[in-house]
């Protein structure tokens, strides 16, 4: 396939979402095919795009040039139904696991699962062939990294080896052992959550054993794609000097992980406006005077407070590539104003 | 709306919005009203010690000054703790939950990782020193979930699928202190600008019956019109208004040229953020702090800034 990938990483509130529209519709706008797939966009921005408050199919956006751009929605829930319903052997088998009353429960609030949804429907459009570029914007987390982290957790859930454990007869010592308690680990688990929710999962896991091939190895085929030449991840950082050892933490892990890396994306830069000098200013009163190196003053307190921030990260990074979006005076919430951010983004 | 009186005050908010900040600055005040206060963590942050220059020690106490010490809280470390306390063996604990079968199964029940963090915190409460509480005053930085829940809203969706046993009864006795808004308030914190106004409005629409914990609203990064003066009043200075005048502009070096591109930003920023604070307190009736935006003043957030922050939380605590 030569659909390329982009996946926006970062911590919750640095204007992800934001950045991964925006540099879908530069691309779009530059002649490309492309698919922008929002994991929680904020309203005023959903709607500027198109998207109504529902909408696990891609929605086309009205834009300039010879490209398209497509908006997809994340809708979690739907998508692992979907999921259920592509790999179950019948539909008995898929009517179980969804009428499953801790699936229900569950599927949207494990943890994880948007995460490997995300993966999921990134793999399904990249392979649709409709596109020429996918950019992902990933759902907002405490730390950039639990993006990454999180679906390995859902994987370990229904690993196949796992499954076949919990749903092995008595005598094998499996699941139902842990169900009667006749062993230490069922005995504890039976005292955390007691014996009718245990039974409860159990069914649901039994219900799943159908599916959990077929799911393992979708899995494997994201790691590859996340993996391979036509991926790359984009980490959006702010500019605050906090932010910086997660920065750096975040890259260390994508490349333990062999992943590949596209650069940081420090938004929300403020400007750092020349120093004042002393010349003869021609002002009409000293408090006009006094107000404007006022202004000049702080902003230059700020901006370059944020520039040694900044320094810092190229400077633990140097082969890293950086580059900074400008802050804008107001909220982005339309396609102008992401053409105006689109403006600092890099080639990609 | 004072949080004088609260052993529990729970700062909650989506992403980015400085909720480490408030906890920190609340701290501080909590701490020179004489109250012994104990700042905890979740999911593994471990942002205050750093402040304070100092290392985060984890699952142990660290401690920032006399009256004011912080803890980081994980899951892994709660639960073990929630294990124990129930088969009061530790060895057995370990024996069984190196067991990779569990790991995966204990993440399969939502809403656990945050009510046995919850617990961990209700038994920080119970804590005692003497016959006296350890700890006057629990300040607990709880991030929104990704469903936008507060932990405690996530504990309940948990409650609701166990429906019985141990673990339900155990979420419903910290319920009952957690929940309740004589011992316990919520704080939210935003900022003043539009989406994040909408976020935080989303967040309280979810809130439900827990919403009569709210006590307060806070909004970071506020910043004032440079041009209007400090004391009140609703128009520039006259001579400030000359400022605009683009006659005289022709002899202003370029500095001043710039400048008046930066005061127009910084006035637009003051404007929409008196906006979205109006927007803000016509749907939550909650009281709201300004807090200024110090990164003009100092540039970076350190331990002086935040104790001129937490000068705005003193009253609450009188």
């Amino acid at each position: 396939m030569s659909c390329r990938v982009l996946v926006c990483c970062g911590s919750g509130g640095v204007g992800k979402t934001t950045v991964s529209a925006a540099l879908a519709l530069r691309l779009a706008e530059a002649g490309r095919r492309v698919a922008v797939l929002t994991i929680d966009p904020a309203r005023r921005l959903a709607d500027s795009l198109g998207l109504g408050l529902v909408g696990n199919e891609p929605v086309r956006v009205n834009i300039k040039g010879s490209g398209s751009l497509w908006a997809i929605m994340l809708d979690a829930r739907r998508t692992f139904d979907e999921l259920v319903e592509r790999h179950a052997p019948d539909p008995e088998s898929a009517r179980r696991v969804l009428d499953n009353r801790y699936y229900q429960f569950a599927a949207s609030r494990l943890g994880g699962s948007h995460e490997y949804m995300a993966m999921e429907r990134l793999l399904e459009l990249q392979r649709s062939g409709l596109y020429d570029v996918v950019v992902l914007d990933t759902p907002p987390t405490r730390h950039a990294l639990d993006f990454l982290k999180a679906p390995q957790r859902m994987r370990g859930l229904m690993d196949q080896s796992v499954l076949r454990w919990l749903v092995a007869p008595a005598k094998e010592g499996g699941w139902r052992a842990l169900e009667l308690g006749t062993d230490a680990a069922g005995r504890v688990l039976r005292r955390l959550l007691g014996g009718s929710t245990i039974g409860e999962i159990a069914d649901f896991f039994e219900a799943f054993r159908g599916l959990g091939e077929g799911m393992g190895r979708r899995s494997e085929e994201v790691q590859a794609l996340l993996r391979g030449p036509r991926c790359r991840f984009l980490l959006v950082t702010s500019p605050a000097p906090t932010a910086r050892s997660e920065a750096l933490f975040f890259l260390s892990f994508l490349q333990e992980q062999g992943l590949p890396f596209g650069g940081f994306l420090v938004n929300r830069v403020a400007p750092l406006p020349e120093p004042v000098d002393n010349q003869p200013g021609g002002f009409a009163t000293p408090e006009v005077e006094q107000l404007l190196r006022q202004v000049v003053r702080e902003a230059r307190t700020l901006g370059q407070a944020q520039r040694r921030a900044i320094d810092g990260l190229r400077a633990a990074r140097p082969e890293a590539p950086c580059h900074l979006i400008p802050e804008e005076p107001g909220d982005v919430h339309d396609l102008d104003g992401l053409r105006r951010v689109a403006r600092s983004l890099p080639e990609i | 709306m004072s949080l004088k009186g609260l052993r529990l005050v729970q700062v909650t908010g989506k992403g980015g919005v400085g909720k480490s900040t408030v906890c920190m600055a609340m701290g501080l005040a909590a701490a020179r009203e004489g109250l012994r206060t104990l700042i905890v963590e979740t999911s593994g942050s471990q942002n205050v010690p750093g402040f304070w220059s100092k290392e985060s020690r984890g699952y142990e106490l660290v401690w920032l000054g006399q009256k004011l010490a912080c803890l980081s809280v994980t899951p892994e470390a709660a639960i073990e703790d929630y294990v124990v306390q129930q088969i009061h063996f530790r060895r057995l604990f370990q024996a069984v939950f190196r067991n990779r079968v569990i790991g995966p199964f204990i993440d399969a029940v939502p809403g656990l990782h945050d009510a046995v963090q919850l617990g961990k915190v209700f038994d920080l409460l119970r804590e005692k020193d003497g016959t006296k509480p350890r700890w006057d005053l629990v300040i607990l930085d709880a991030p929104a979930t990704g469903h936008g829940l507060t932990m405690l809203g996530s504990a309940r969706a948990m409650m609701e699928l166990t429906r019985a046993g141990p673990l339900f009864d155990g979420v419903a006795e910290v319920d009952a202190v957690v929940g309740d808004p004589h011992v316990s308030g919520l704080v939210l914190v935003g900022l003043a600008e539009e989406l994040p106004v909408n976020e935080t409005l989303q967040l309280y629409e979810k809130l439900g019956e827990t919403r009569g914990l709210v006590r307060l609203c806070v909004l970071n990064l506020c910043v004032t019109d440079p041009m209007m003066p400090q004391t009140g009043g609703s128009t520039p200075a006259p001579a400030l208004s000359l400022v605009g005048e683009g006659a005289q502009q022709h002899a202003w070096p370029t500095w001043a040229l710039q400048a008046t591109t930066l005061l127009q930003a910084r006035r637009l920023r003051s404007q929409s953020q008196e906006l979205a604070k109006e927007r803000l307190s016509s749907s939550i009736p909650a009281r709201i702090l300004e807090l200024p935006d110090l990164r003009f003043k100092r540039g970076e957030l350190n331990l002086e800034a935040l104790e001129e922050l937490s000068q705005h939380f003193k009253r609450l605590f009188q």
